[in-house]
């Protein structure tokens, strides 16, 4: 009897906690739950190049503008005289004109359009030699970041132990970026710093750069939709969203950055253990949130709602079809033979409970495969840890209080 | 002696009573196991201009994709785009620019201008167009089970595990169309050596059988590179033997290097034939005698030698050493030269000429002026520091558009319009001639200038999504291949219509002074009924126009014989 009247008053104490969330975010919810509003950019600096916002991009846009300048030249004075030639010994009606006298061929002048060229093209090759020694050349004192690529995310991890699915870097100061793939090839783009380089499974590759002037930081769920902060682009061809690995480069004057470092690096800890799911669970769906829908829609993974097409349709949403054990699973690295869920989970079979599947599913995701879904799932081992495993779990298994966003939206009021 | 064969008179019927090259046997084996060279290049223009025509409708697929943001045409999604723009790039690569101008323009006119009967070995010919028709099968195939996303280029690890399941019949396609590239290469290497007649020496041959026995060299020593490595990516596919996934110890670095051995080359592929059709069609519509032979001729060896040792530019950005990129930017920059000898020559070749302002020449001047874009784009590409900027967005997309199509494809279809009357014996309407170069010239410059203007600020090249601020030059790019299809189909049309009311064509309609311009229109199967005299190709004093033939002539064609080589 206590025990059940306290669960009661528990619920009712955390229902009124829920509505009054929402009454006092009521103003700014209004906006966040909103459609995110893309401001409409403008492509930024001049004719040709982007803002140069990196401490190297000057010397990259010297030569870019030289060579450009010097293509100029080339080209509108080949079209002059090609244009100047054609009209002039241009040739009416069909009689030719032959001109017995015009030349075939002239040593000297065959040497000095050999020659020019030669040495322009040999001036051109070590302006961008001399800049790509410095780009190819960090300094030692570089604050590093580990980047880890995968299909299709980035995770930027600093020294203090922090993740940020945006690259978010001090001002003033050489940072280099520490890089692997964890399955196929991509790319390290940042348009404004001038900077690229491939990130390939099986090896360690450098990229480094200075931002000297900062941006300021948006909250996680506007990064997307932000006019602040600089874009960071997936360069070389990784599958179905490559073009969606778009991200944001912010960058922080160092107070702010030291500040921002240490809340990344301790907000799940900080967040209340009843506010995990809700608080945390969003956050970390983000990520997520590429691949899995939570509106039934079919994305490059199964939904976590009720998906409306595929080999899951109606089966109800994540938890539910676990739970029931419903998902019909074929191949993956330890699909025996099962058909359904229901073979894998359960005292005595490959996981003991529904919550180690959802685990392990995060942690080694080509384990089992849900029918009609490739092995494409990046694993997440070593980038979420335990608590916010369970943040996730939390998050499934209260799916109706969170908005198709993934949004939290607080309880239904019944 | 007027013209070698000035039996048939101009305004004759093509018929049976005629014997030339289309109507000397009847019937559709008479085609399908024919060993004339002309027929065998008459079918691979036919198939090749099939394959355009479907590389073009994904091309403008992926276009349209691009008009916004995100979904625009309904149904396509990442995915099918990732295969339309994969297809587009797999299939104007293999199966139309490589074979385009030596396959069907240089089988048809090589042996022709060289004097020959035939190529060396006519059977070897006939089976390299089945090889190619097998290797589009394997292409089609492809399609019909689930196709494939990996981009032309193959790369792994992704090509080795995507879940797409026409991965492996494709890349069997573009190793057997490797084959049909050697096999052609090879012909004509023993044909220019072996079948030269009396008088052709080698510094008397026009300057197109330079560029395609440059093209051949290069075709039989890269391609085999590319075949190996496509067997390689296949073995590691199908029998999971690690050679460049390094999930199982393999290194995906070595797949670009061995992948650009070869398909570096390859882009000289297309671009020398079509530097050799300029030389011919500027200084045949131009009356003039071609400025600097020897440098051109040159230009073309040097540029076929150069093509192999500059691959590494493609990777400055792929994690290959800073040293191997020094070197690598370094030797690229050397191809410009013997490029930029060609255009100043061809440049010099207008002065005191006496210049026909028609369809041919106008697609040779507009070669001219869009590779001088392409051409100087490329340094910004060679350079280090603005190529790591550059590398992998749409200013490489725009680049290599404007040397590949703008000017090996424009090349082509300047060719196709300059032998026309030489393979079909019919002119073509000049006025619509003209309306079709312009719509396609304006139409490339609006779809791909503005695509440098992106990829410099930033855009990456094979994105289904983008930022809104890139819309508008994507939506300036769209309409201006809309301009270009309109281009090509009204050129489809007015080639066509030729056949059917196109004037009955002469022997010589431009004044051309090599070979071919000697035959009849069409040629007769034998090409020749003696062998052929061969007098200077570029002597344009002796060419005369006769109100007679409805064409021109050339007076006294062997009375230069004498005269020493260029």
């Amino acid at each position: 009897m206590i025990d059940l009247s306290s669960t009661l008053a528990n619920l009712a104490s955390n229902t009124v906690l829920a509505l009054q969330d929402v009454a006092t975010s009521a103003a700014p919810a209004a906006a966040a739950f909103a459609e995110p509003v893309v401001e409409q950019r403008e492509l930024t600096g001049g004719f040709w190049l982007p803002q140069a916002s990196s401490t190297l991009a000057p010397a990259t846009d010297f030569a870019f503008n030289a060579i450009t300048w010097l293509s100029y030249v080339f080209f509108f004075g080949i079209t002059f005289v090609l244009v100047y030639l054609t009209w002039k010994y241009r040739q009416r009606g069909t009689e030719v004109r032959y001109d017995a006298g015009a030349p075939v061929h002239n040593t000297p002048l065959e040497v000095g359009w050999t020659v020019i060229p030669l040495l322009l093209v040999i001036a051109i090759f070590f302006m961008g030699f001399k800049g790509f020694l410095d780009l190819s050349t960090p300094p030692k004192n570089a604050y590093e970041i580990n980047v880890t690529a995968a299909q299709w995310s980035w995770n930027f991890k600093y020294p203090n132990g922090a993740t940020s699915n945006d690259l978010v870097v001090p001002a003033g100061q050489p940072v280099k970026l520490v890089m692997r793939s964890n399955d196929v090839l991509h790319s390290l783009f940042i348009p404004d710093f001038r900077v690229k380089h491939d990130v390939i499974p099986g090896r360690y590759t450098y990229l480094w750069f200075q931002a000297d002037e900062p941006t300021g930081i948006v909250p996680e769920d506007q990064m997307a939709t932000t006019t602040k902060g600089h874009y960071l682009f997936c360069t070389e061809y990784c599958g179905t969203d490559h073009s969606n690995m778009g991200r944001k480069v912010f960058v922080l004057n160092e107070e702010d950055f030291k500040e921002w470092e240490e809340t990344q690096a301790r907000w799940l800890d900080e967040v209340p253990d009843e506010e995990l799911y809700s608080v945390a669970g969003p956050k970390l769906y983000l990520r997520c949130s590429n691949c899995h829908s939570i509106d039934g829609t079919a994305g490059t993974g199964p939904s976590w709602g009720d998906q409306t097409s595929g080999s899951i349709a109606g089966l109800g949403n994540v938890w539910t079809r676990t739970i029931e054990g419903k998902t019909p699973i074929d191949g993956g690295t330890r699909d025996d033979g099962g058909s359904t869920l229901s073979d894998y989970i359960g005292p005595g079979k490959l996981y003991e409970t529904p919550e180690d599947y959802i685990r392990a599913s995060i942690y080694n995701p080509g384990g089992l495969l849900v029918s009609g879904y490739g092995p494409n799932m990046p694993h997440f081992k070593g980038q979420l840890n335990d608590r916010a495993i369970d943040a996730l779990i939390g998050m499934m298994k209260q799916l109706d209080q969170f908005d198709a966003k993934g949004r939290y939206i607080g309880k239904a009021p019944n | 002696m007027t013209t070698l064969d000035a039996t048939r008179p101009h305004d004759a019927k093509p018929g049976p009573e005629v014997d030339n090259y289309l109507t000397f046997t009847r019937g559709f084996l008479s085609w399908a196991l024919t060993l004339d060279h002309k027929r065998i290049g008459l079918m691979y223009l036919v198939s090749v201009l099939g394959s355009f025509l479907v590389g073009g409708i994904f091309a403008l697929l992926v276009r349209t994709e691009l008009l916004t943001p995100g979904a625009t045409i309904p149904g396509v999604d990442e995915n099918l785009y990732n295969q339309f723009f994969t297809l587009h790039g797999a299939i104007m690569v293999f199966l139309v620019i490589i074979p385009s101008i030596p396959a069907a323009l240089g089988n048809f006119v090589l042996p022709i201008m060289l004097g020959a009967k035939d190529v060396a070995f006519p059977r070897l010919n006939l089976c390299s167009y089945y090889l190619w028709i097998m290797g589009a099968i394997c292409a089609v195939v492809s399609l019909t089970v689930g196709g494939f996303d990996t981009g032309w280029t193959f790369y792994t690890p992704y090509s080795t595990t995507t879940s797409t399941g026409g991965v492996i019949p494709v890349v069997t396609g573009v190793f057997i169309l490797g084959f049909s590239s050697i096999f052609t290469g090879m012909n004509f290497v023993v044909t220019i050596h072996k079948l030269r007649p009396p008088g052709m020496t080698w510094f008397r041959m026009p300057l197109l059988l330079w560029a395609l026995y440059a093209t051949a060299l290069i075709q039989v020593l890269a391609t085999p590179v590319l075949a190996i490595t496509l067997l390689m990516l296949i073995v590691e596919r199908v029998f999971l033997i690690g050679l460049f996934d390094p999930a199982m110890g393999g290194d995906p670095v070595l797949f670009q290097h061995f992948f650009w051995f070869y398909s570096h080359p390859a882009v000289y592929i297309m671009i020398l034939p079509a530097m050799g059709i300029i030389s011919e069609i500027i200084s045949v519509h131009a009356h003039r005698h071609i400025f600097g032979y020897r440098f051109i001729a040159f230009s073309s060896v040097a540029i076929a030698i150069f093509s192999f040792l500059v691959w590494g530019h493609h990777m400055f950005t792929s994690g290959q050493s800073p040293l191997m990129n020094t070197v690598f930017s370094l030797i690229t920059f050397s191809v410009a030269i013997p490029s930029a000898i060609k255009i100043f020559n061809w440049m010099a070749t207008l002065y005191r000429g006496s210049i026909s302002i028609n369809t041919p020449m106008l697609y040779g001047l507009g070669f001219i002026f869009l590779f001088t874009i392409g051409g100087l784009t490329g340094l910004h590409l060679g350079t280090l520091n603005t190529d790591i900027h550059l590398h992998d967005t749409y200013f490489v997309v725009a680049h290599f558009h404007y040397v590949m199509m703008g000017s090996a494809l424009i090349a082509m279809v300047g060719g196709l319009h300059h032998w026309w009357p030489k393979m079909v014996g019919r002119m073509y309407n000049e006025r619509h001639g003209i309306i079709g170069f312009a719509l396609v010239f304006i139409g490339f410059n609006v779809t791909f200038f503005t695509q440098f203007m992106l990829g410099s600020h930033g855009m990456p090249r094979r994105y289904y999504d983008y930022p809104s601020e890139f819309q508008i030059y994507h939506v300036i790019s769209t309409i201006g291949s809309y301009i270009m299809a309109a281009g090509f189909f009204w050129t489809l049309y007015l080639l066509v219509q030729s056949l059917f009311t196109g004037k009955i064509a002469p022997a010589n309609p431009w004044g051309g002074r090599s070979l071919e311009w000697q035959c009849s229109s069409p040629p007769p199967h034998d090409n020749f009924k003696t062998t052929p005299s061969v007098g200077d190709c570029y002597d344009f004093s002796v060419v005369r126009w006769s109100e007679e033939e409805g064409g021109y002539v050339v007076d006294r064609n062997d009375e230069d014989a004498s005269k020493p080589d260029h």
